[in-house]
């Protein structure tokens, strides 16, 4: 997120609108660089949390139960949903930090927020099957759609959080992760509309 | 002769004096970035207004939680990009190194000599007005959630805590600079203002 203008309004105000399309740019390319997990070094270098913000906001929102009408609207789910996430991947940051990572703090948060792309991408389509129907045919496809997204996401972020720790530590490191996509890919799997 | 071209240099000089520290005076008091003033204080306020009137606003939570993040995110990105530049000079952000260490970078413009490029003072006046009093609210309504035990609502109110408690503890740095430390600058504040009051007290008497 670097400003790099002094000057007065008119040519500043221009800069920073390009500005804010060159981050729209950077936030693009990391979700393509989480897709297609190479060893690049894009995702660590210029770090932003925009789109582990937008991932959180519309997973928890199609985490919602489908009663709209009541007064307790799946407020509390959402809220506990925001609290997994950013409070699992601050925990996973701390214990690689511990373990002797060279990863800043914002560096690790962003990659673990944008590994829960393929996630997302699961909800999705779990939830447009269960519209089809909820029946064992669409518990099954639920099933391998969630377990393929979760290995996804899992594989993604330790290629590219695993390369900063020394080598004995790796499996350390990477079971806490593990667990963070399994938490949430059980959520996703266990979802039914009401 | 010589005598009156001095007196009339002398005049001529006084009066120039006096129009520069007219124009200089309303140049101080004038914003010169309406907008960016009034986004700068746009985000933050309705933020915390939507906080205290969701319950009449929408039954819906999740609408309330979701607009609130939302602000949240725009004061952040706004303040800390566009309206700290434009409005008091300050900057400040992360660089991460090519061997992958990451430094926080904190500063302020330098002031030329010309003085047209300082900050007027109201702006300067709005921009920490904003920035000091809006993360103080969030804290006393975190203090709320939690003893009125209305703890879904914390998870938004941590998050105000924290995104506007980050701008402002970041502009302070740019401004204190990260040697000094806050007693010197408190002490050498207090010795302005000490000297600011005696000399208009001489000019009073003077006068």
């Amino acid at each position: 997120m670097r400003v790099s203008c002094w000057r007065s309004l008119p040519t500043c105000g221009l800069q920073s609108t390009l500005f804010q399309l060159r981050d729209l740019k950077a936030v693009g390319k990391k979700f393509v660089h989480v897709m297609y997990p190479k060893k690049s070094s894009a995702l660590l270098r210029d770090w932003d949390l925009w789109g582990p913000l937008v991932l959180c906001v519309s997973l928890a929102l199609m985490l919602q139960g489908g009663s709209a009408d009541s007064k307790e609207d799946g407020g509390p789910q959402f809220a506990e949903v925001f609290v997994i996430i950013w409070f699992g991947a601050v925990v996973i940051t701390l214990n690689s930090k511990l373990l002797g990572g060279t990863i800043s703090f914002f560096q690790s948060l962003c990659v673990l927020g944008y590994c829960v792309l393929p996630l997302t991408v699961a909800m999705l389509v779990c939830r447009l099957v269960l519209l089809a129907g909820s029946g064992t045919v669409s518990f099954i496809i639920r099933l391998i759609v969630v377990i393929a997204m979760f290995a996804w996401s899992t594989l993604a972020s330790t290629a590219f959080l695993a390369d900063s720790q020394p080598p004995h530590r790796k499996a350390l490191v990477v079971y806490p992760i593990f667990l963070f996509y399994f938490v949430i890919s059980w959520m996703i799997l266990t979802f039914t509309p009401q | 002769m010589l005598r009156q071209g001095s007196s009339d240099d002398i005049e001529d000089v006084s009066l120039f004096d006096a129009d520069d520290e007219v124009s200089r005076r309303s140049k101080k008091s004038k914003i010169r970035h309406p907008v960016a003033s009034f986004f700068h204080l746009f985000f933050r306020v309705s933020a915390i207004v939507v906080y205290l009137l969701c319950e009449l606003l929408t039954s819906s939570f999740i609408a309330c939680m979701v607009t609130i993040i939302l602000l949240l995110s725009c004061d952040f990105w706004a303040v800390k990009n566009v309206t700290g530049r434009l409005m008091v000079g300050l900057r400040w952000w992360n660089q991460v190194d090519d061997d992958g260490r990451s430094h926080w970078k904190f500063e302020s413009r330098k002031v030329s000599a010309q003085g047209h490029k300082t900050s007027s003072e109201s702006e300067s006046r709005i921009f920490w007005l904003g920035l000091i009093t809006c993360p103080i609210i969030w804290v006393i309504f975190a203090f709320s959630a939690l003893f009125s035990f209305k703890v879904k609502w914390l998870a938004v109110v941590m998050m105000g805590v924290v995104l506007q408690g980050a701008n402002l503890y970041g502009y302070i740095r740019c401004k204190v600079g990260s040697r000094k430390n806050l007693t010197s600058m408190a002490t050498s504040y207090l010795g302005k203002q000490f000297l600011r009051q005696t000399m208009a007290k001489e000019d009073q008497t003077a006068s």
